[in-house]
């Protein structure tokens, strides 16, 4: 990576017209699909991996949580599963409306939060791989980090 | 913002508990994995915050371990809640 790189060619950049380009590798947008098929998959199962994505709205309140599962947990998923569609659907495009683009950002974020959640990602220590497998998490944890500081800087525009 | 009007008629409790009217608060946690910008991002679009506001906030979910994002009645909150888990945020509500 050169020093300027992304400088003039972010990922995500907006236009005069309120519309975004993108310009992501071939690899790039591979990878981010992959992803995106994998958490659509997951999405079907009740994984532990998918904890951070379905906080317990009332705490302890197993009773109330129940409650509001029943009645908002399966309209939640929908929202994830519409999200990941719009990043599979438009994996190819240069154009994307700001409405793509933030469910690019929800998604990269939701994946990203099962990455971190499977790496056991927490506040005071540092990442030390313990295997092949544990450093490609930890570096496509890395790399949407990357990609979603991109993307908030070009939506604050 | 916060009214103390009733309760709206959607209750997804089938239980007879006695609400009284007072108001909800939806507070954010700390969490490892999310970005700070990300969670100053969310916290404007949806509430309307200023950048300077949605900062505050932020850094006091990050220093003291979580903050109030808004206030209203148990509906207002239930679907405040469902608007910050839809952006991946670690959201949860009580009455105050």
């Amino acid at each position: 990576m050169g020093l300027l790189d992304g400088v003039f060619d972010p990922p995500f950049r907006k236009r005069r017209n309120g519309r975004y380009t993108v310009n992501l590798s071939e690899g790039e947008r591979q990878l981010i699909e992959d992803l995106a098929l994998d958490l659509r998959e997951l999405l079907t199962t009740d994984s532990p991996m998918l904890q951070r994505l379905f906080p317990p709205p009332y705490g302890e309140n197993e009773e109330r949580n129940q409650g509001y599962s029943a009645l908002a947990g399966s309209e939640l998923v929908e929202r994830k599963f519409a999200a990941l569609d719009v990043v599979t659907g438009t994996i190819s495009a240069e154009d994307l409306s700001e409405e793509e683009v933030e469910a690019w950002m929800r998604s990269i974020n939701d994946i990203r939060l099962v990455l971190g959640t499977v790496l056991g990602v927490s506040e005071d220590q540092g990442f030390e791989p313990s295997d092949e497998a544990t450093q490609a998490l930890h570096d496509n944890y890395e790399y949407l980090g990357m990609l979603l500081e991109r993307i908030i800087r070009a939506l604050s525009n | 913002m916060s009214t103390t009007a009733p309760l709206e008629v959607m209750e997804p409790d089938t239980g007879t508990d006695s609400e009284t009217d007072a108001p909800w608060v939806v507070l954010v946690w700390n969490d490892p994995i999310n970005l700070m910008s990300y969670v100053t991002f969310v916290l404007q679009k949806l509430f309307s915050y200023s950048k300077a506001e949605a900062d505050k906030l932020m850094m006091q979910v990050h220093t003291e371990g979580k903050a109030a994002v808004s206030h209203g009645t148990r509906s207002e909150a239930e679907s405040d809640v469902f608007r910050l888990h839809e952006h991946g945020l670690w959201a949860t509500m009580q009455q105050d």
